[in-house]
């Protein structure tokens, strides 16, 4: 069965790249633009992995990633930002990846496969 | 003698002259009323060592500018704290209660009262004559208010410099806290900017390489996209150095201690000293250094200025870290020897986007000196060209560092 991915990012153009590029690779992907959004998607569909931005308006990606650990404590979270330094504070809990954003996707898709091939 | 000459020293007190001049005028006036012939205003200088001679009317013969602070009949007022007389007998030199005073060769009496108010002892009024002189106590009591009235001038004079001096200071002060605000918001307008180029470059980046992808080996339109592509790829790496500085995020103080800060700075360039051959001098002050500070954001801070402490000694060189506590504030020192900083170009090393690098944004010093401020705290630069530069950073020292934590 195909991988379902969670996309959550405010950037239109970023939500459309990742998914082209990621259903490219095979998976299923849906987009939320908020982190409210996100909430919602994740109440309705089947998800098995999100890629989750941290800066957002509104709710953040760090408050989404909180509330997403609370409730389904195995669903495995990547974060996506241009900060590096957030490693310090976040690598080490909670998500189960931390990916700097760049327009070569190699790193993602590589992180995104390890995860989920980890989880078969 | 009498209240003429109360009124016109009076009147001096009012006018806007200098205290040389007021001390002139003032001598002036009492050589006029009593039979001396010579009158000095002697002004003990600011370190208590010595009288230096500031006003004086009517020629004096001996020609003494100064006096030690406990020398001739001034160190005796000093000493007495009150008017002291002297009658030469004949011609020795050593006079009344052992005063050995050359000021007084070749006069046969001299007077001298203390310049002084509550606290302060200012100096001594100094009056010779070649005769026998003697005064009334009326004539004495005039004198004592006058000595009075000088000494106000002194303590005046003292006032205006002072105030003209915490006037000219906070001038300075604020000239500085002027340009170092300017270049906050500068340095954050910078980030600010960088931050919103990045998502739309990742998106032009990401989409140009589908467009690779779509036209298939082959096509001429190949190279343009891999141009786009490229051009991509440097403005991200530009991109990288700035990253980290947030907009809008006030910093969050929380105590913590600076060597810890440090060596996990120091850490993470481990790699980039040995590939560098850059040697590593750690002056860390004992025990923890108690600061306020938003960790990762002093993390940023002090992380540019090791970036550029590399760039300047790529092929090699010496990097002296050192900590240390002083009067109250926590002092990082950051020391290169990668030649210095070209002296024209220091004044503009915190504006945003300049740089001398081919690769540089520009915008590390100026991050670096805007999460300082918001940390209280001040960077500074000494630069030696051709040797080296040191940056120092002073943070607000905390001491309750354990307590706090």
């Amino acid at each position: 069965m195909r991988k379902r991915i969670l996309v959550v990012d405010d950037e239109e153009g970023l939500r459309l790249l990742y998914k082209e590029e990621l259903e490219d690779e095979g998976w299923d992907v849906e987009l939320a633009a908020s982190g409210e959004e996100s909430l919602e998607k994740l109440e309705g569909d089947a998800i098995d992995l999100v890629l989750l931005d941290i800066k957002m308006p509104g709710m953040d990606g760090v408050e989404v990633l909180r509330r997403v650990k609370e409730r389904w404590k195995d669903l495995p979270v990547i974060l996506c930002t241009a900060y590096p330094h957030y490693k310090h504070e976040f690598g080490t809990w909670a998500s189960d990846a931390y990916v700097i954003k760049s327009s070569d996707l190699t790193e993602l898709k590589q992180t995104i496969r390890d995860i989920l091939g980890k989880r078969q | 003698m009498g209240y003429d000459i109360i009124e016109k020293v009076t009147e001096l007190s009012l006018s806007g002259l200098r205290l040389d001049a007021k001390l002139a005028r003032a001598a002036r006036f009492i050589l006029d009323a009593l039979p001396y012939e010579q009158c000095v205003f002697y002004i003990l200088d600011p370190d208590g060592k010595a009288f230096v001679k500031r006003a004086f009317a009517g020629v004096d013969k001996a020609l003494i500018c100064s006096y030690g602070a406990t020398d001739g009949l001034p160190g005796l007022v000093k000493k007495k704290k009150g008017p002291v007389e002297a009658y030469k007998l004949d011609t020795a030199s050593t006079v009344w209660e052992g005063v050995n005073d050359a000021g007084l060769k070749g006069y046969k009496s001299a007077l001298a009262y203390p310049l002084r108010d509550k606290e302060t002892f200012f100096g001594v009024v100094y009056l010779k004559s070649a005769r026998k002189a003697s005064l009334s106590k009326s004539k004495r009591r005039t004198l004592g208010i006058i000595a009075l009235q000088a000494s106000s001038f002194i303590k005046c004079a003292d006032l205006a410099e002072s105030h003209e001096r915490i006037h000219r200071d906070l001038l300075k002060i604020e000239e500085r806290l002027a340009s170092s605000e300017k270049l906050m918001a500068l340095g954050d307008m910078a980030a600010t900017l960088a931050h919103e180029i990045r998502n739309p470059l990742l998106s032009i980046g990401g989409f140009a390489g589908r467009l690779k992808k779509h036209l298939g080996p082959g096509s001429p339109g190949i190279p343009y996209v891999e141009q786009v592509l490229k051009e991509v790829v440097r403005l991200e790496k530009l991109m990288n150095g700035v990253t980290g500085f947030i907009k809008d995020s006030a910093v969050s103080l929380k105590p913590d201690d600076l060597n810890g800060i440090m060596e996990e700075v120091l850490a993470l360039f481990d790699d980039e000293f040995k590939a560098h051959n850059i040697t590593i001098q750690r002056d860390f002050s004992e025990g923890a250094m108690g600061v306020a500070a938003d960790r990762e954001q002093l993390k940023i801070a002090f992380d540019n200025l090791i970036v550029n402490a590399i760039q300047s000694m790529e092929h090699g060189g010496a990097l002296r870290i050192s900590t240390s506590h002083e009067g109250g504030r926590a002092v990082v020192s950051i020391a290169d020897s990668g030649g210095g900083i070209e002296p024209g170009n220091l004044g503009y090393i915190f504006n945003p986007f300049f740089t001398t690098k081919t690769h540089g944004t520009g915008l590390g010093l100026p991050i670096t000196n805007s999460i300082i401020l918001r940390h209280k705290g001040l960077i500074e630069v000494e630069n030696n060209p051709g040797v080296g530069v040191t940056f120092r950073v002073t943070l607000p020292y905390l001491r309750q560092l354990r307590s706090a934590c």
